[in-house]
């Protein structure tokens, strides 16, 4: 029931995944690492949650930070599909603030360079 | 030792799960702790038992645990904060296979947050919202002596299953 977090870089993009479970437990992992990867001067952050089988409010509180701390020169999406991320995240009004995206391919498209 | 009592270590996250053999109207779960990681293990055992009881789709699925891990998760961070965090609460779920209206308690002894703070506000304080989307019904309680969130979801059908289940496949 727990957390895994990836950063890959596609050029200067970085792409920060996360599978498993995001919740009050496990969002400070996926926030630790989001900071970390903004300070290495990425031109784009997507976060990638399509292997996240469960998101409760705590991640998506992590998703608001993480758009608020990203300067607005750099590019940023999160990446997720189902009823168990994107649904709850439509549903609180989050899909246009933090730019939500079904796939990977379709936030690559959008925000890399 | 109240600690953990009775939950499973496992992590159930497809629909193969073992159903509780008895009782299967009913979840109850006493004295939890209030943290995280229990908060996190009631809700797995709750996923499953909602696995096998009820014969819904994967959003009402979704979007029954979700509700319920705001509620417990409401009680794990915030019912206790003034007092280092050290607490219990209790959840119960009851299924009406009649009524078909799956009612979800979450119970504490703590105290009710009453807002954010302003710098909070963008980034917290989605729990109560995300519940009143989610179930047809949710009332809060809150008095000196605790505060009891309660979640009513209708048209939650039962399976069909016979008066003894061992296990789903």
């Amino acid at each position: 029931m727990g957390c895994v977090i990836n950063e890959e870089w596609i050029g200067r993009t970085v792409v920060v995944s996360a599978s498993g479970v995001v919740d009050m437990l496990t969002s400070p992992q996926l926030e630790a690492s989001i900071t970390t990867s903004l300070t290495k001067n990425p031109s784009a952050i997507i976060i990638d949650l399509s292997n996240v089988e469960f998101l409760a409010s705590a991640g998506m509180g992590v998703l608001v930070a993480a758009r608020d701390q990203t300067a607005s020169d750099i590019g940023f999406g999160v990446v997720a599909s189902g009823p168990a991320t994107s649904r709850p995240l439509k549903l609180v009004g989050l899909a246009d603030i933090v730019g939500l995206y079904a796939t990977l391919d379709e936030a690559r498209a959008a925000l890399c360079e | 030792m109240t600690t953990d009592k009775g939950y499973s270590e496992l992590a159930m996250t497809t629909p193969n799960y073992s159903c509780p053999s008895a009782d299967g109207d009913r979840f109850v779960a006493s004295e939890v702790n209030a943290d995280a990681i229990t908060a996190s293990h009631v809700r797995h055992k709750f996923s499953s038992w909602l696995g096998c009881r009820a014969d819904i789709d994967a959003t009402r699925f979704s979007d029954i645990v979700l509700a319920v891990n705001e509620a417990m998760a409401n009680a794990a961070e915030f019912a206790y904060a003034h007092v280092g965090g050290i607490g219990k609460f209790d959840v119960e779920a009851v299924q009406d296979g009649h009524s078909r209206i799956l009612t979800v308690t979450v119970s504490d002894q703590g105290r009710w947050r009453h807002s954010d703070s302003t710098e909070e506000k963008r980034t917290r304080g989605r729990g109560i919202p995300l519940m009143q989307m989610l179930a047809e019904d949710v009332t809060i309680d809150h008095s000196p002596l605790g505060t009891i969130v309660c979640l009513r979801f209708e048209n939650v059908h039962s399976r069909s299953y016979g008066p003894v289940v061992q296990e789903v496949f």
